[in-house]
């Protein structure tokens, strides 16, 4: 069964087009990488499929919740009207869809004035309204997980970016999320605090995580996930097994991308 | 010295007018100055533009010059005589709106340097409008807004001398009568220490409650 899927995703930013026709999906278990150079419209996808931006034109379905309907060449977006942020986050439809995805940003996007266990277990108990105990003990879990158990009452600053950037993964996972989103998740971190990013994400996958990770880290997608898509300029380009792909593209605009991160 | 001792008596009553101005214009001002934070921000360009404006007047025209409207307004505009008993009030409303006026922009000011990375982690983790402002960029902005605060309310502990524009006595104009009469500037001094002393220990609790919030960046 696919956890999400996307059709025929339009968005142009004043007249501008920046992703023209885009169609893929996300079967449960599956980790689907993202790669394409920088301006081709990865994270403008990511924004749409987690409502952070909206699309112009096409559908988006997470299980069986169909959120966004083409309707006369226009994407319609489930009991709402006015297409702003601000009516979207009164949205009830949509505030319960958001529990089916999480989002780790290229900037984490920790909350400063709390401690990491507040910021892994807030939203668990007081938007999806679950049990205090039963959170917490997950948070621990994850937080074990993530290395982090000793720090689960400092505070972000306190941390490395690396391991801010762990918590941020505990807190996404804390929503127990059908699908996760990443978005270049080690692009703000020196080499070695992005190695042990990978591994992290690379054990989620090994535990059939839904995963789609935009990602520069060529041999990373072709290691870890199960498919790539090769966007450019708002076109999928090619997209197939992740080995096969990286290893062998077929379509020149892909060789020719991939040319650059070889050796 | 009894004459100096009289005149510190004198003045310290003084004080006490001075005083009831201060705290009750901090704890109006400071909620209010939210309050209107909210319009002035609103999307509904009408309602917004209308807050530009009205708290661009408040802070555009002299704070004597509005205690005067406040005090004399209501007999000039509807004939209503309010006599002695309206100067409190009138001072009060008038200290209160003009430094909502000045927190309101603090406000602004410091809810738009919050990175906007934090509106998005909170969208994303479902949280509604208000929690988001509740939860994540209020107490944020409490933080980011203190050190601006804090020179406004040095600023207000040596305004509460303007209320003498309407007559009341507080310190500065009792200390101005007493020199006036006694033909000394002993009771300026005195006055001046006393809002140097008010306003230090000001900075000094305004400093605590900083480092209050230093335990996160
Ligand atoms: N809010 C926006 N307003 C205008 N243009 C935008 C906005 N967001 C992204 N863009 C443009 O859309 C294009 C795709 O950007 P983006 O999705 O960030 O690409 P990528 O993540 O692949 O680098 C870029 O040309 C960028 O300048
Ligand atoms: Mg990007």
């Amino acid at each position: 069964m696919s956890v999400f899927e996307i059709k025929n995703c339009k968005k142009s930013f004043n007249d501008i087009k920046v992703l023209d026709d885009i169609s893929f999906k996300v079967d449960e278990g599956e980790v689907v990488s993202i790669i394409g150079s920088s301006g081709s419209g990865k994270t403008t996808l990511l924004r749409i499929c987690t409502f952070l931006e909206f699309m112009d034109d096409g559908t988006l379905t997470y299980l069986d919740d169909s959120i966004v309907k083409s309707i006369d060449g226009k994407a319609s977006y489930i009991g709402q009207k006015d297409l702003s942020l601000d009516a979207l986050n009164k949205n009830k439809d949509l505030t319960r869809i958001k529990g089916y995805f999480g989002l780790v940003f290229q900037n984490f996007n920790l909350f400063p004035h709390w401690t990491v266990l507040k910021n892994v277990t807030d939203a668990p108990i007081y938007v999806q309204k679950r049990d205090k105990n039963e959170v917490i003990e997950k948070a621990f879990i994850y937080l074990k997980k993530m290395g982090l158990e000793s720090k689960a009452y400092c505070y972000p600053c306190e941390l490395s970016g690396g391991q801010q950037q762990r918590v941020a993964i505990a807190r996404a996972l804390c929503l127990e999320p059908k699908i996760i989103y990443f978005d270049e998740p080690t692009s703000a971190l020196d080499p070695e605090l992005t190695s042990e990013i990978l591994k992290v994400i690379k054990e989620l996958a090994s535990e059939k995580r839904t995963m789609v990770i935009v990602t520069h880290e060529m041999s990373f997608a072709r290691d870890v996930a199960d498919r790539v898509i090769f966007m450019d300029n708002g076109v999928i380009v090619e997209e197939g097994n992740a080995y096969d792909l990286i290893t062998n593209p077929k379509k020149d605009r892909t060789k020719k991308f991939l040319m650059k991160y070889d050796g | 010295m009894a004459n100096l001792n009289n005149i510190i008596i004198q003045i310290i009553g003084g004080a006490g007018a001075s005083l009831i101005i201060f705290f009750s214009t901090l704890i109006i001002s400071l909620p209010l100055g939210l309050l209107i934070t909210f319009p002035r921000m609103s999307k509904f360009k009408p309602l917004s533009a209308f807050f530009v404006f009205i708290i661009s007047l408040l802070r555009g025209t002299p704070l004597m010059l509005q205690l005067i409207v406040w005090y004399y307004g209501p007999y000039y505009l509807f004939g209503w005589t309010l006599g002695l008993s309206w100067r409190v009030p009138a001072i009060i409303i008038g200290f209160s709106i003009n430094y909502a006026a000045y927190f309101a922009e603090i406000f602004r000011s410091g809810i738009q340097s919050i990175p906007i990375g934090q509106y998005e982690a909170a969208s994303v983790l479902g949280y509604n409008k208000s929690q988001t402002f509740c939860k994540i960029i209020f107490p944020q902005m409490v933080k980011r807004v203190i050190p601006p605060v804090t020179n406004e309310i040095i600023t207000l502990v040596k305004d509460t001398s303007l209320a003498f524009v309407i007559t009341y006595s507080e310190m500065f104009t009792v200390a101005k009568q007493i020199a006036a009469a006694k033909t000394t500037i002993i009771p300026l001094f005195v006055a001046g220490l006393f809002y140097y002393v008010f306003n230090y220990i000001v900075a000094f609790v305004m400093d605590k409650v900083e480092k209050s919030f230093n335990y996160y960046r």
